[in-house]
């Protein structure tokens, strides 16, 4: 009797205890303060389910409002922590709440897709829209079930996007003009040996007092090598996206180029100096000549042009390329709006998605409060980057971020696949390749090949089984 | 006649009262029983809504494919081999083992503290509220703030090691000292809560017994090992319980410390290998069979914490 006692003592306390765990890791909140996110049954009701800011918000309500008195629906909206975001509408989906409209990850839709929960939207969007939004911003929501191919504009179309998020270069103005250099230029990428060159002589003593005060950048691998491995003609992943492809020359050269920036060249700021204060804050605080800049940075970075004009401005430039005549190019994010296969209101819910990532109004609000570029190409292109985009304090050179968005953006590597698992096998142990250089690139990447292969099979496999399953 | 046994009439009138008694007296408590079985109900049904069928559908879960959105293959104990081959769940369940190094370290501080903070020293409340901040702070925030303190040049942890000649190391960049970087960052977040319950066993020890162990001529070390620790052992039994089986979920410091895994995966704990299975990669089925193996692992540990602190029970006559 005391063993049972004791048996289910532990028992108990071990699954309270695992509960608990739970609980407090999912929500900020308690139970009855969540919002149901099931989609809506009259037939003028939908839910909305999205994360976002303040300014995201402003504009969807804007858009919901018009929405609203245009076509007599009933908008309610869900808005959660953008942390939380992802967990939340998974349980959703297992606990068949499923919101009408909701945001979607481009890397999450083909499970989404065939677990039946995403609605096939070709039909109800017309191609005149589709023509008007960057064709990245479509086609990362595109999939054929069959084969499995993602991005291709003849297949069924899942889902519109919410924005399209360049991830560009910059520099600091402000440095360069300290230090007497030729800004680069707003058109043409640098070579390689170009911009460490360029890094070399920002990388400088100010004061001489034995301790570097600037340096020409400081990257991230993680957000900022791909840009530069595929400026050198190399890529993680085949374009079927069937083999890792990280162990040609071409790519072990590049990673190794990244890695020497701080190892060999010593232009970037040391890992223990990077901890101190990160490299974004050595960027804002004006030590670093090059960093990314991105359309949700914009905001921050002005803000900081205006409180501290002395040590920081910025610019856009292309990202360098290995040699002159090389074609550059970066990553482009995305986030889309989908609606429920299972919506009562399907029509009514692919017009509101519609409206969501193209009601003009809301594109401007969005713009305006420098969220993201603009959705829509006519807009864009025109009116926004003539007259809007300065007004609202876009940088000068705001037409690359368009330019990434119309042609040199790509989706990083693993999104276009069922699972990043694979791709995210490549980052294990880098730290050895960029930080105390313990293993060249090239063993390194000789290293990854097998294992990144086997996970990027087993990610196919479980496509395929998803295919059959649902 | 009239003396002898009571009439036939008499005894039969008797049992049906109080067959009718009983009855009434079931009627009446009817009600109260009803009440009782709701009270006990409620408990009940909350164990097989939470527990029960939560622990079935997990179980059923991890001999599933599923991505945790779409329908469940059953594939039988795929999940369990797959595991068994994955050098990663190894990875991560040795990373997980390796921070329990950090319970004992910490119910010795805590005992110690305790001690300490049971004399009446000036500024106890004090320290006693300063050692609990921690507990009741985010651990988001302290994560933050740790992960600042371990810098490997300005961190103030190896500002203070260079005071003693000390050249501390890259703490969370090094995959040698990232894991003990971590288990310290946790002994001192838990150190208040362990101390409260300590001083409060330490204070409750009957003090004729150290009396009566001075007049024995008892020094003090004899009067802790012999005294104060065997009074204490039920709440370092609960302490050790407990935090093993906290210990085993540690998953925020290490996401947000450690946000890839940490140097060469070198800061990997199970749980935070067992989200990323089961929310990014949507492989909810495998990890369900990680959780499960976890659970598992948990139990048998604590059931034989029981089965030693069982055998170690002792009581004052």
């Amino acid at each position: 009797m005391r063993k049972i006692k004791a048996a289910a003592i532990t028992a108990t306390m071990v699954g309270a205890l695992t509960l608990a765990a739970c609980s407090s890791g999912g929500s900020s909140g308690n139970a009855s303060e969540e919002p149901d996110t099931a989609g809506g049954t009259a037939a003028n009701q939908l839910t909305f389910m999205f994360r976002g800011g303040d300014y995201d918000k402003l504009a969807y309500q804007a858009a919901i409002d018009a929405f609203e008195e245009e076509t007599g629906a009933e908008v309610k909206m869900i808005i959660t922590d953008a942390d939380q975001y992802a967990t939340k509408l998974q349980a959703a989906i297992a606990g068949n709440k499923v919101p009408d409209v909701f945001y979607i990850e481009p890397g999450k839709m083909m499970g989404y897709v065939y677990a039946g929960v995403l609605a096939d939207l070709t039909d109800y969007v017309g191609q005149d829209v589709i023509d008007n939004i960057w064709s990245f911003g479509t086609d990362a929501y595109r999939f054929n079930t069959e084969t499995g191919v993602r991005g291709d504009s003849a297949d069924p179309l899942y889902g519109l996007p919410k924005d399209v998020g360049p991830f560009g270069f910059g520099y600091n103005t402000v440095l360069f003009d300290k230090l007497g250099l030729e800004a680069p230029s707003a058109d043409e990428p640098m070579t390689f040996d170009e911009f460490v060159a360029l890094c070399k002589e920002l990388t400088v003593d100010m004061d001489n007092d034995g301790e570097l005060d600037h340096w020409g950048t400081g990257l991230n691998v993680v957000w900022n090598s791909q840009a530069f491995v595929w400026g050198a003609g190399a890529d993680w992943i085949s374009e079927d996206q069937k083999t890792v492809t990280v162990d040609t020359p071409e790519f072990a050269e590049a990673l190794q180029w990244f890695a020497d920036l701080g190892l060999v060249e010593g232009v970037t700021p040391s890992v223990e100096q990077a901890q101190t204060l990160d490299t974004y804050q050595r960027w804002m605080a004006g030590e670093l000549g090059f960093f990314p800049v991105a359309p949700w940075d914009i905001a921050t970075y002005n803000e900081k042009a205006e409180t501290d004009p002395e040590n920081f401005g910025y610019d856009v430039i292309p990202y360098p390329v290995a040699n002159e005549g090389d074609d550059w190019s970066t990553w482009l994010g995305s986030l889309g709006i989908a609606v429920s296969e299972n919506s009562a209101n399907k029509e009514l819910a692919a017009q509101l998605a519609t409206y969501l990532s193209t009601d003009l109004e809301a594109q401007k609000i969005l713009a305006e409060n420098k969220v993201q570029i603009p959705n829509l190409i006519d807009y864009a292109t025109g009116e926004w980057i003539e007259t809007d985009a300065p007004a609202a304090g876009w940088p000068a050179n705001t037409k690359a971020f368009l330019e990434i968005a119309e042609s040199k953006g790509r989706p990083l590597p693993g999104v276009w696949t069922y699972t990043p698992e694979w791709y995210d096998n490549f980052w294990i142990g880098i730290e050895n390749v960029v930080d105390n250089g313990s293993q060249t690139a090239a063993d390194f990447v000789a290293s990854k090949q097998t294992e990144m292969q086997s996970l990027l099979d087993q990610s196919w496999i479980s496509a395929d089984q998803a295919k059959v399953t649902g | 006649m009239a003396t002898t046994a009571p009439p036939a009439e008499t005894t039969t009138w008797s049992k049906e009262d109080a067959k009718a008694a009983k009855k009434r007296s079931r009627r009446m408590h009817r009600k109260e029983h009803g009440w009782a079985a709701a009270f006990m109900a409620a408990p009940v049904l909350g164990w097989v809504a939470f527990l029960l069928f939560p622990m079935g559908f997990s179980i059923y879960a991890s001999l599933t494919n599923w991505n945790g959105i779409g329908k469940m293959t059953f594939i039988g104990f795929d999940n369990y081999v797959l595991l068994v081959k994955d050098p990663y769940f190894w990875k991560a369940l040795w990373n997980t083992v390796f921070y329990m190094i950090g319970i004992p370290i910490g119910l010795a501080i805590s005992l110690a503290l305790a001690l300490a903070l049971s004399r009446k020293i000036r500024g106890r409340t004090f320290f006693r509220t300063v050692y609990y901040i921690p507990v009741i702070s985010s651990l988001a925030a302290i994560a933050i703030l740790w992960q600042w303190a371990y810098n490997g040049d300005f961190g103030l942890v190896n500002q203070a090691l260079a005071l003693v000649g000390i050249d501390g190391p890259n703490w969370l960049a090094d995959s040698t000292w990232a894991k003990p970087a971590i288990i310290i960052m946790a002994v001192w977040k838990g150190m208040g809560y362990s101390m409260l319950l300590y001083l409060a066993a330490v204070q409750a020890v009957p003090r004729s017994l150290y009396e009566a162990a001075s007049l024995d001529g008892a020094n003090g070390w004899k009067k802790f090992t012999k005294i104060t620790w065997p009074m204490v052992q039920p709440v370092t039994f609960f302490l050790v319980v407990t935090n093993i089986i906290g210990g085993s979920m540690i998953f925020t410091e290490i996401n947000i410390m450690t946000p890839t895994g940490g140097p060469e995966w070198s800061t990997a704990s199970l749980v935070w290998y067992i989200w990323n299975k089961a929310f990014r990669n949507l492989q909810m089925g495998y990890a369900t069979a990680m959780a499960l193996v976890l659970g598992i692992l948990v139990l048998i540990v604590t059931a034989i914490q029981f089965r030693i602190n069982r055998a170690n029970e002792f009581s004052i006559d």
